[in-house]
């Protein structure tokens, strides 16, 4: 019948645009890649099955770029792809990581991946694409986002953990954490130097917060609780990082110089599932995941800073990823 | 005349013990040939859609399990992951936990899934396997929205010592041993089974979900191809042991005693999208299960009781283990372990006033504990596992009552009525009613109709898991009808069945797992569908015998399934709406066909599935669907019967062609493969 090799295309997007990976169902194979071009309004679903004639795999976590590479984590299939950012083909890959789930970079050279079955974090030569070292995480299970303030390199422990972890990225060593409330699921650092973690209240008895965190001092300088029964996630910042997102049913945003919650959401959820928000560091534009029932094509909403609707785009099955192409890369 | 016709319908109203009453009391066996006649049209089958798994499609090999017994001898739709891995049966475009199961009366559906892996049911463990479609299910047990699967143990037919031996040898380093030691006295009869299947299930596949690379010094990719690669982690060893003991008391009644123990230790095969070595990850699943039942069952006059009680024990442990160095030095980041008990209890009465009347009864209670939990997560506090645990207990009843009539010899009436309590709910009373009439004596055609509303209450994991479980749940109600016409003919030397049955059937506030709206990976059932399924089964029999040493038969299915959703949007960008259900194949047709030359016997299997979406919004590229496909087996067998033994030689292909295909996304499934297996058959005297 018609299961054998997928067709394969010469694909050549070489404007700027926006990545949204698709986590597709976990266990069925079912990731995908979209490109956003914001300029022409037009996206190209599949681009990784189309431009390399095989499936990217089982649940894509994230994507970063860097020196016209994309670094596609796929967590269930244990790789990170390198892409072409423009012809979506594979040029290289990493393996030897069980799980992973982001990917960030310290330098020209050096790119970090954490991992959800390995305690510690890879540390990876970006240019032949092999595992340098590896970082012990003193007894932690495992490693979720990176955000770095000059040479440290900040991760959150997000499964049955409670810390953010403090790494020392010019000698790729361990070097402090910050205790938190239990499973800190995002992180982000704005313009002032300033971490910002969201625990995800799934604790019993415990309500989620987000926690704002001097850099420098690595000292918990204020935490906003959330109500009993809110599960907020997908903390990011947006372009010139002096404002946060969440999502906590609806889409959030606040000033990092706020002294308490919002009140009234960026974007009020109506029978939509958002999954995810991304904030266009080069122009502020927000776009949000819905993940309609998760076994159906999603859908992102594109916004303008001030909230005002502008594109609604088809991708694959749960969106949940945005990394956002820079113009000259 | 009468107590005969009492008798048929008796014996047909309790299939679980009818085999017996037929192959052992001599009391029962009297007239069987007029037993056979009456039980034509039963006043216990009036307007029942039932299909009968033919026990050659049963015992076609000793690894045969009965998932794949169902594929190739009904129209249920068969889920599976791959031999010895999961594999779900569905009716009608429903889900597997609206198939309900029942072993010796005994319901064996998860009462923590709610639903059973047939992947564990060896065929060879099964005496009768009977299918109870749509509206014919509530005469079973409730629940059943889809339909029912009625299995059972029969003692054995003969006298004396009875022993058989069965080694199959295939593919993929596969050895499958069986062991029946039979006895049959004038009161007692004994059987005891022993199965053991093994298999490094390595098969050889070409990969086309993702490609290996051709890499050059600093790492940047030179060449791709699609490697030909072995299935990994996927070896199995599974062990059954069934102990069967039978004992007529005469005036006493029957007794019946009948325990079953499983064994598994299963590996669950990386997907075809993995790129972790063997030695970096594994996912394995554990199961022991003790299923027991002890049946009584009395015939006086036209009333006949019966009682039964059982219990069912479960563990299973699944574990996800990782090694990110690759040297097999695993840690668990997921040990999933449930235990389950079940006590059961059931008391049936059937009561035969005339030609024309039936009545019959039955109570079934049932007594769950479960516990179930990640056994990964230690409190600091407490040092215990506490994080995503549960323990509940439910209590359940299933009463049932059912009037039959049979106003005149062409026409049937039958109205059933079932009511269920769990825990301290109680369902609204499921009615069923049927009816036949027999549009054609001679010709033997006859047509059936049934309706029925019915019920199924949420399962433990759907109220109590953690994290997701959802106490405020609902019941799914169900509705259903159907209509067929039935045609049969039995000669001498021939005989031929026909049947065409139309469909329909809706169920509100169906279950649905769906994502709890973080990236947590929670997922929480809610009563979010509305499901209309409708569509047309046709099954064709043949048993043809032109000649004293020829003979053949076939059997073949065919289902043409619409099952739609016909719920609310989830949003103003849900697709899903009006479109089919996920896994549920439009078509599906699958036939058996044997031919039989002397002691020589060749066998085609061939079944055919259609496209199955698996995205909601029926996509139909390579993420959002299953490809078609068709499969051929076939096998050739030869018998030495000599004069103290029974020799059979029996050499199967399977997947003939070479065909390339998944049944569920990113799981590869075997290629051509080959298996012989060898039966021997002391005669202990007997020739």
């Amino acid at each position: 019948m018609d299961y054998g090799p997928a067709d394969q295309e010469l694909l050549d997007c070489s404007q700027r645009g926006v990545f949204i990976t698709c986590e597709g169902n976990f266990v069925s194979g079912n990731a995908s890649l979209s490109f956003y071009d914001p300029a022409r309004r037009q996206v190209e679903n599949e681009v990784f099955l189309r431009a390399n004639g095989m499936k990217l795999g089982d649940v894509a976590q994230s994507m970063a770029v860097r020196g016209g590479r994309g670094y596609v984590v796929v967590n269930n299939s244990g790789v990170v792809y390198v892409i072409d950012t423009d012809t979506f083909e594979v040029t290289g890959l990493i393996e030897g990581v069980v799980s992973p789930r982001f990917v960030h970079f310290t330098n020209d050279t050096t790119a970090y991946v954490t991992d959800l079955y390995d305690p510690r974090i890879t540390v990876v030569d970006t240019r032949t694409n092999r595992i340098r070292d590896r970082i012990g995480t003193n007894g932690h299970k495992s490693t979720e986002q990176m955000v770095q303030w000059g040479d440290e390199v900040f991760v959150n422990c997000w499964s049955y953990d409670d810390t953010i972890l403090v790494v020392d990225a010019a000698n790729d060593r361990l070097a402090d954490s910050i205790r938190v409330g239990p499973q800190p699921s995002s992180l982000t650092v704005d313009r002032y130097g300033k971490l910002w973690t969201v625990t995800d209240g799934r604790t019993e008895g415990i309500q989620a917060a987000l926690y704002r965190i001097d850099a420098a001092t690595r000292r918990i300088e204020r935490v906003f609780s959330f109500e009993p029964g809110d599960h907020p996630s997908g903390l990011t910042a947006n372009g010139a990082r002096d404002t946060i997102y969440f999502i906590n049913r609806s889409v959030w945003r606040m000033p990092v110089t706020a002294e308490s919650l919002p009140e009234e959401p960026f974007l009020r959820h109506t029978n939509t599932i958002f999954y995810e928000v991304g904030v266009d560091p080069a122009t502020s534009e927000v776009y949000v995941a819905d993940a309609v029932d998760y076994v159906q094509h999603g859908t992102v909403y594109r916004f303008t800073p001030r909230g005002a609707p502008v594109d609604t785009i088809r991708v694959g099955i749960t969106p949940g990823g945005f990394c956002f192409k820079p113009k000259n890369h | 005349m009468r107590r005969f016709l009492c008798i048929a319908l008796l014996l047909t109203a309790f299939p679980a013990v009818r085999a017996a009453a037929q192959r052992d009391s001599a009391a029962y066996a009297l007239d069987i040939e007029r037993v056979e006649i009456a039980a034509r049209r039963p006043l216990a089958r009036i307007g029942v859609q039932r299909s009968v798994v033919d026990s050659a499609v049963l015992y076609e090999t000793v690894s045969t399990s009965l998932a794949e017994a169902l594929a190739s001898g009904t129209t249920l739709f068969i889920k599976s992951y791959g031999r010895a891995t999961m594999a779900t049966a569905s009716f009608r475009g429903t889900a597997p936990s609206h198939t309900q199961v029942t072993w010796n009366g005994m319901r064996v559906n998860s009462p923590m899934l709610g639903q059973v892996d047939f992947s564990l049911i060896p065929s060879y463990f099964v005496d009768d396997a009977e299918v109870f479609h749509g509206a014919s299910s509530v005469g079973i047990t409730g629940g059943g929205l889809g339909g029912a699967v009625a299995l059972a143990t029969a003692p054995v037919d003969e006298r004396g010592w009875g022993v058989r031996y069965v080694q199959g040898i295939g593919s993929f380093s596969t050895f499958d041993e069986f062991l029946r030691v039979t006895y049959g006295g004038r009161r007692w009869s004994s059987s005891t089974r022993v199965l053991y299947g093994s298999s490094e299930n390595d098969f050889e596949y070409r990969n086309y979900a993702r490609k290996d690379f051709r890499l050059d010094a600093d790492g940047n990719v030179i060449g791709s191809y699609y490697p030909l690669e072995r299935n990994r982690n996927g070896a199995f060893d599974d062990l059954h042991l069934m102990q069967e003991l039978y004992f007529d008391g005469g005036s006493a009644g029957r007794f019946s005693l009948a325990a079953w123990y499983t064994d598994s230790h299963r590996g669950l095969a990386m997907l075809d999208t993995d790129r972790n070595r063997e030695r970096s990850k594994k996912n394995t699943q554990d199961e022991r299960t003790l299923r027991a039942t002890a049946g009584w069952e009395r015939l006086r006059g036209a009333l006949r009781l019966a009682a039964r009680a059982g219990y069912t024990y479960t563990d299973m442990r699944y574990l996800q283990l990782a090694d990110a160095e690759g040297l097999g030095n695993y840690f668990a980041h997921i040990d999933s372990r449930s235990y389950v008990h079940t006590l059961f209890g059931r008391a049936e009465a059937a009561w035969c006033p005339g030609e024309r009347w039936s009545l019959t009864a039955d109570l079934a209670v049932y007594q769950h504990d479960v516990a179930s939990g990640d056994h990964t997560v230690v409190s600091e506090q407490t040092g215990e596992y506490t994080v995503r645990s549960y323990h509940e207990a439910r209590f359940e009843m299933s009463g049932f009552a059912a009037v039959k009539w049979r106003p005149v010899p062409r026409l049937g009436l039958a109205l059933n009525l079932r009511g269920e309590l769990y825990g301290r709910e109680l369902s609204p009373v499921m009615p069923a009613l049927f009816v036949d009439w027999q549009l054609s004596r001679r010709g033997g055609v006859v047509w059936k109709a049934s309706a029925a509303r019915n019920f199924r209450y949420p399962t433990l994991n759907d109220l109590y898991f953690q994290p997701g479980g959802n106490p405020d749940l609902r019941p799914e109600k169900g509705w259903t009808w159907d209509t067929g016409i039935e045609w049969s003919v039995r000669r001498a030397k021939t005989s031929y069945e026909l049947s065409a049955t139309f469909f329909e059937s809706r169920i509100d506030d169906w279950i649905l797992w769906v994502n709890s709206g973080t990236k947590l990976g929670i997922f929480t059932p809610m009563n979010v569908r509305r499901v209309r399924s409708c569509g047309a089964e046709a099954n064709a029999r043949a048993d043809v015998r032109p000649h004293a040493d020829w003979r053949l038969l076939f059997d073949g299915h065919f289902a043409w399934t619409r099952s739609v959703n016909r719920g609310d949007p989830f949003g103003p960008n849900d697709r899903s709406v009006g479109r089919q259900l996920v896994y549920i194949p439009e078509f599906s047709g699958a036939f058996t066909a044997r031919l039989s030359w002397r002691s020589w016997t060749a066998s085609w299997k061939w079944c055919w599935y259609s496209r199955r979406f698996t995205m909601s919004s029926n996509d139909p590229g390579v993420l959002g669907s299953v490809a078609p496909y068709l499969m051929n087996d076939v096998s050739l067998e030869k018998v030495f019967d000599r004069r103290r033994v029974r020799i059979s030689l029996k050499g199967c292909v399977n997947n003939l062609f070479n065909e390339d295909y998944v049944s569920v996304q990113s799981r590869p499934m075997a290629r051509r493969n080959y298996a012989v297996y060898v039966g021997i058959t002391p005669k202990f005297g007997r020739r």
